[in-house]
């Protein structure tokens, strides 16, 4: 199945976020969507899984028209952000029984804790939120999507103010997604971490696509090049 | 997804975590005595009988304390992004509307009982009609305003005005529930038959579901991009 974006274009108030973006992303891959602060990319991506209403162009998947911020799509679409969206007073378990309630699951314990074990987050299970470090919420939140098996994915910013560890299990978690078929769509800042993850890439720059093609990280300096005046001090850095 | 279904995790959710932190709770019960207590000692008893005066202070407290209570309602929301989280779920906005009201309608209730007592503790005023007609007419009100707390909390909250826009956005549509609220409960205290009663209580009931009927259909508009 594949997910594309045709001709999106979405306005905040007379800014135009998405200025007739094109993108394609087939099950089973990963692209990485790139670009400057402010340039559409969580707008792009919550076009995508549905949370916002292109003001125009078309989401399909499989060639079938998503409706805009459709409950259909969003039941079979799942995000992950730089926020992890937990409920910091509630124990991880009331977490993931709470969003899984909201999609009309009731899994029985031990579902709960296979979900958690496949993200290493299993001794969490009855602590509260905010007594995890910011990557033990970060596995948890990945947990959460498991539950609901999306047939999408997307993922705001996931790596940030992560470890190292808390990186490399992420990685692996994003690799497997991609491999059981869904379609994973991601943005970062972190160009090289993005190519290596991602079979295709789009930099996004001031709403439209600036550069897109497939992702290889020795060009991690085009990449960042086409971001744009912004980003040439980085890549002479 | 079954929306009643929806509505009671929403309000479970609610509840538990405002248990847990206790934030709201206090800072309503603690406005609730400070409140009835200031606004009684600024009475001149020999001018305004306290019975006169119990309903009106009554229905004032009432409406600061939910609103105080509902301005503070989405923030265990935003605090780590977790209402976008429950919009990306297909779960319909009318049941996180209806959850987050009920939830909030129970902690009003809970301020209501409060102010009852200390409003009559601090005017030194004993009620003539009994205790369950309060019941009867404190009810429909603080549904209303659970409702209507619940919908422009989100708005403020969204807003980037704060608690600041609540009390504006939302005292001007609350003005029937404090006149009709008022005027019943002083009917009670004063130990008039049932019949002076109903017509008050009943328009707080009409505004209570309105606001409930309004409030589910609008809120997708407050909660969706």
């Amino acid at each position: 199945m594949t997910l594309e974006g045709r001709g999106l274009v979405c306005r905040y108030g007379p800014t135009r976020a998405l200025d007739g973006v094109d993108v394609s992303v087939r099950g089973g891959e990963t692209l990485a969507v790139f670009g400057p602060n402010g340039a559409g990319k969580t707008t792009l991506l919550k076009v995508l899984g549905g949370e916002r209403t292109p003001d125009r162009g078309r989401v399909l998947f499989g060639g079938a028209p998503v409706p805009g911020a459709g409950r259909e799509w969003r039941a079979q679409s799942g995000l992950v952000s730089h926020r992890t969206g937990l409920y910091p007073r509630l124990t991880v378990l009331e977490n993931l029984r709470f969003f899984a309630g909201l999609r009309g699951l009731a899994p029985d314990r031990r579902s709960l804790a296979e979900a958690l074990s496949r993200v290493g987050a299993a001794e969490t299970a009855h602590r509260q939120v905010r007594l995890l470090s910011r990557g033990q919420r970060q596995r948890v939140a990945l947990a959460r999507l498991l539950l609901h098996d999306p047939r999408a994915v997307f993922l705001d910013e996931p790596f940030t103010g992560l470890d190292p560890t808390g990186v490399a299990a992420l990685d692996a978690a994003l690799r497997e997604l991609a491999s059981q078929g869904r379609v994973v769509v991601l943005t970062t800042h972190d160009v090289v971490r993005g190519l290596a993850l991602a079979e295709r890439f789009v930099v996004l720059r001031n709403g439209r696509a600036a550069l897109a093609g497939v992702a290889d990280p020795e060009r991690a300096d085009r990449v960042l090049a086409s971001f744009g005046a912004a980003a040439d001090a980085r890549v002479a850095a | 997804m079954n929306a009643l279904r929806a509505a009671w995790l929403f309000a479970l959710k609610d509840l538990r975590t405002e248990f847990r932190s206790g934030g709201r709770l206090v800072a309503m019960g603690a406005f609730v005595v400070l409140a009835a207590f200031l606004f009684a000692v600024s009475l001149d008893r020999t001018q305004v009988p306290g019975r006169s005066a119990a309903a009106g202070l009554l229905w004032i407290v009432i409406l600061f304390a939910a609103t105080t209570g509902a301005g503070r309602a989405f923030d265990a929301e935003d605090e780590d992004g977790a209402f976008r989280h429950v919009l990306v779920s297909p779960v319909p906005r009318g049941a996180v509307f209806a959850g987050k009201t009920a939830a909030n309608w129970v902690l009003a209730s809970i301020a209501t009982v409060l102010a009852f007592f200390a409003v009559t503790a601090f005017l030194g005023v004993r009620t003539a009609g009994p205790l369950a007609w309060h019941g009867a007419v404190l009810l429909p009100g603080t549904i209303g305003l659970a409702a209507v707390g619940t919908f422009f909390g989100r708005v403020s909250s969204h807003s980037g005005l704060g608690d600041s826009l609540l009390p504006v956005l939302s005292f001007p549509l609350l003005v029937p529930v404090v006149f009709f609220g008022s005027t019943a409960s002083a009917r009670v205290f004063l130990g008039r038959p049932w019949s002076e009663i109903a017509g008050p209580a009943r328009l707080l009931w009409a505004f209570a579901l309105g606001a409930l009927a309004a409030g589910a259909v609008l809120f997708r508009h407050t909660a969706d991009e």
